[in-house]
């Protein structure tokens, strides 16, 4: 008879402690997962409405699970793009200002002061050209001042919300593509020297990062909505090719080898090379006398 | 019928700053405006405490209308190695919101939830990195005139603000 009471009391038990509310500090319930199994719903048969939206992730996101797991050279990856002065093309200025912003994370990892706030007044030079300067000015204060003051997180905050910033007024003002574009372009440097750092110390748990299949679909479908004349350029065309190779790359197996690492990051370069770092620059220039990677140099486009 | 926006994250102790600047922002920009937008404040007030354990919230975001009851479906990208936290809320006073989240299998996934007051958050540690789906559902809660006239259902069926915000660390 006790054992039975044991038995039966011990499951209840648990459900108890396992469904029991426990209010936090704003006084809010908290209700654990109950014991009864996770649900399951069919995908393929959603009975709802699904969200249009991609949200795309910052680099910060992927850098955080890099740190956790090996110390990166982030110094290393900081390559800051050439002069922006010559570029008129709006689609290309919002690609660059991606990339800068990507940078900045880039820089944020590095607690590189000086980088940072180079970046945050290139990040302004760059919203001046797009007729956005008004909005990012005090982000770009910002992003000077918390890096002076090596908050980083401020920084992190600061250089999201100056990208956020960005495509919020350029959808406001209809722009939707070259919000898309800004987007595209922090992915494609954030990839890049993700697969950098990757391929240096290369392992499994490290090349998962880079399963993104649902993103590089959602860039692919973005650049074929793209509208003429922008989307017929040679160097979206240029671009949207890339996509299809990162693509075909991602999809070769289930589990993403060192080779397909080293093949993500020549495809990434040669996209950034169409608006952010100078065609044909050997990543060789980086290394420094003894091999080691040099600080943050400036490319010239 | 989903209309996107984003605003800002309230600081500890900044609330009530936050909320008079969003209506502000609501006087100047429109009803559809301030009415998505304030779906989202009540998100981001329910990640404030998280942000004190370290959590760092996007500025970027999800909202938009939905009917009572229709469960929404936001699809997102997740990092192994990192831990999440999904919030999202409604202002129509008296409805619930309830956020899930799925893998592609369509497993739900999350570690701790809690519904409550317009608000509503899951957290998430995910087992492999890739494409996982966030389901949301807002809905009235049926009133006695309403459960009188229709035999206890909910409310006609009529838009409600939504909003869906996420942290990391």
């Amino acid at each position: 008879m006790f054992v039975k009471f044991q038995l039966i009391t011990l499951p209840l038990f648990a459900s108890v402690v396992l469904v029991g509310s426990a209010q936090d500090e704003n006084g809010t319930s908290r209700v654990t997962q109950t014991a009864g199994g996770p649900e399951r719903i069919d995908l393929s048969h959603f009975p709802g409405q699904m969200v249009d939206k991609v949200v795309v992730p910052i680099p910060a996101e992927i850098f955080s699970v890099l740190d956790k797991v090996g110390e990166p050279n982030w110094a290393g990856g900081i390559q800051m793009p050439g002069d922006d002065e010559k570029i008129r093309d709006r689609d290309i200025l919002a690609l660059r200002f991606g990339g800068l912003v990507a940078e900045g994370f880039i820089a944020v990892q590095a607690k590189s002061s000086d980088d940072i706030q180079k970046i945050g007044r290139r990040v302004l030079s760059l919203a001046e050209s797009l007729g956005l300067a008004d909005a990012v000015r005090p982000h770009s204060q910002s992003i000077i001042e918390s890096a002076g003051k090596r908050d980083w997180g401020k920084v992190r905050e600061e250089l999201d919300g100056t990208q956020q910033t960005v495509r919020s007024t350029m959808e406001k003002l209809r722009d939707d593509e070259l919000s898309g574009l800004v987007s595209l372009g922090g992915w494609l440097r954030g990839t890049n020297v993700l697969t950098e750092f990757i391929s240096e110390f290369f392992s499994e748990d490290k090349a998962e990062l880079l399963n993104q299949p649902g993103l590089v679909s959602h860039f692919r479908k973005m650049m074929t909505e793209l509208k003429e004349p922008v989307r017929d350029s040679p160097r979206m065309k240029s671009l949207a090719t890339g996509l299809a190779r990162l693509e075909a790359v991602l999809n070769q197996s289930p589990t993403i080898s060192e080779e397909s690492v080293n093949q993500l990051n020549l495809i990434t370069r040669d996209m950034l090379e169409e608006f952010y770092f100078k065609k044909g620059q050997e990543e060789s220039a980086r290394a420094g006398e003894d091999g080691a990677k040099a600080p943050a140099r400036e490319t010239e486009n | 019928m989903t209309e996107q926006t984003s605003a800002a994250l309230p600081k500890s102790g900044a609330n009530a700053f936050f909320v008079m600047l969003l209506t502000l922002l609501a006087m100047g920009s429109g009803l559809v405006f301030a009415f998505v937008n304030e779906a989202i404040s009540f998100a981001l007030e329910a990640a404030t405490p998280y942000v004190e354990q370290g959590f760092e919230v996007r500025e970027d975001n999800w909202s938009g209308e939905v009917e009572s009851g229709k469960p929404l479906l936001v699809r997102h990208q997740l990092f192994r190695g990192n831990e999440y936290w999904f919030w999202a809320g409604t202002s129509i006073p008296g409805a619930s919101v309830e956020v899930t989240v799925f893998d592609k299998k369509g497993m739900a996934v999350g570690l701790e939830t809690f519904s409550k007051e317009g608000k509503a958050g899951v957290r998430v540690l995910p087992g492999k990195t890739g494409t996982y789906y966030i389901r949301v559902i807002v809905t009235r809660k049926k009133t006695t005139e309403t459960a009188n006239a229709g035999g206890g259902e909910e409310a006609p069926s009529d838009s409600l603000d939504w909003g869906l915000v996420y942290g990391y660390r």
